[in-house]
């Protein structure tokens, strides 16, 4: 079968690794694509919370590498897609609890089965990042628009191309378009122009993401969400589709839209695809 | 932003555009392994090396390590006071010693040496 295993990492911790794992998965399978979503994050588990599948784990990710079960028992169908599943992380255990050739042979089970295996990493540099890229056939790295998130994805670059993975591709998520705006914060160019690796989304900061994780339900399901739409289009990248990136900077909604979309008047910004989907 | 800019003269960086240059800045440190000390080594030899045919004044002299177009660079800023016009000594191609390029002599003491 002609899959794609694609890792999400960072390497500093709390920039959207999960958040765009469990959203760029369902997107994908929302396209149709059968994907599986595996925490690597052995000791944090955080994945199953996200995609509202905290309370279904039987087995996980450590159970089937030590051959306590078979990856099928431990996959995870998800409630609302029957193409999405979730291998979720062991919260008993610690990093160490898998090695690099462990991870390497679960991933080759995997490939047999899906179109799309997306890997959530664990932040850091240590054996479990390495566990989380070594059965990668790509690498997205997720980094916010300030110091510390782009030194480490800078970091990060560095030690994919060491492990002989293609280049990176990355998704700058939580930009605030208004603080880009008045300079507070680097734009997307200023990133791009540091990192020198090619663009796969721009996420913009939207609170939607925190009330999706509430619920348990990603936001690429919420048409209004703006980082839920970014999302979706990423997605449609990572498919080959030639979306343009969106001028998250520019088209940041006004005051009057921020005004009339409180009182419940003008068109939700809906993405049309999403839309045809689920009509 | 533009229009009034050439009124107030040059305007200060904003927050953002700060954030960019101490990241090139850091990142190239990050990736090439230079420590401020080597840095400030090389400074000081540089100088070493132009002053024997340049005055260069030291007070201003500033050596970064940056990131432009995709690659890493040292960049140096060298200014000079005035052109020298006669040598007490005319010093041979310059060839450090072992001890100088180790960082164990100091140029300035190496060059108190020669008069």
């Amino acid at each position: 079968m002609d899959s794609r295993i694609i890792t999400i990492t960072s390497g500093k911790g709390g920039v959207g690794k999960t958040t765009t794992t469990a959203n760029l998965g369902t997107a994908l399978a929302l396209q149709g694509k059968k994907v599986a979503v595996v925490d690597a994050d052995i000791g944090l588990r955080n994945l199953d919370a996200v995609l509202g599948l905290e309370n279904r784990i039987v087995y996980d990710l450590v159970d089937v590498v030590e051959g306590q079960c078979r990856l099928r028992q431990a996959l995870i169908k998800d409630k609302r897609l029957p193409d999405l599943y979730l291998l979720p992380a062991a919260q008993t255990r610690d990093k160490n609890a898998v090695n690099s050739v462990q991870m390497e042979q679960l991933c080759q089970q995997l490939r047999q089965e899906f179109d799309f295996v997306v890997i959530d990493s664990p932040a850091g540099i240590e054996q479990g990042f390495r566990n989380a890229i070594v059965g990668a056939d790509e690498i997205i790295i997720v980094a916010n628009p300030e110091m510390a998130s782009v030194r480490d994805a800078d970091r990060i670059i560095g030690l994919v191309e060491a492990a002989g993975k293609p280049e990176p591709r990355l998704v700058l998520n939580r930009l605030r378009p208004e603080m880009v705006k008045r300079g507070d914060m680097m734009d997307v160019a200023d990133v791009l122009e540091v990192l020198g690796i090619d663009l796969l989304g721009i996420i913009p900061e939207d609170e939607a993401i925190i009330v999706a994780t509430n619920k348990g339900e990603p936001a690429v399901y919420d048409k209004r969400s703006r980082a839920g739409r970014s999302f979706v289009n990423a997605a449609l990248r990572l498919l080959g589709e030639e979306i343009p990136l969106e001028d998250v900077v520019s088209e940041a909604p006004s005051l009057l839209e921020k005004l009339r979309r409180l009182v419940g008047f003008g068109p939700a910004p809906a993405d049309r695809r999403l839309r045809s989907q689920s009509s | 932003m533009g229009v009034f800019e050439f009124m107030v003269g040059k305007k200060k960086p904003t927050p953002g555009e700060v954030a960019k240059e101490r990241l090139k800045v850091v990142l190239v440190h990050d990736r090439l392994k230079v420590s401020p000390e080597t840095l400030n080594l090389i400074k000081k030899e540089l100088i070493g090396v132009l002053s024997r045919r340049l005055e260069v004044d030291e007070e201003l002299v500033q050596i970064n390590l940056t990131r432009e177009a995709g690659y890493d660079k040292l960049q140096a800023d060298i200014p000079i006071k005035r052109q020298r016009v006669t040598f007490d000594w005319d010093p041979p191609a310059y060839t450090p010693s072992e001890e100088v390029l180790r960082g164990r002599i100091n140029i300035e003491d190496d060059e108190g040496t020669h008069d």
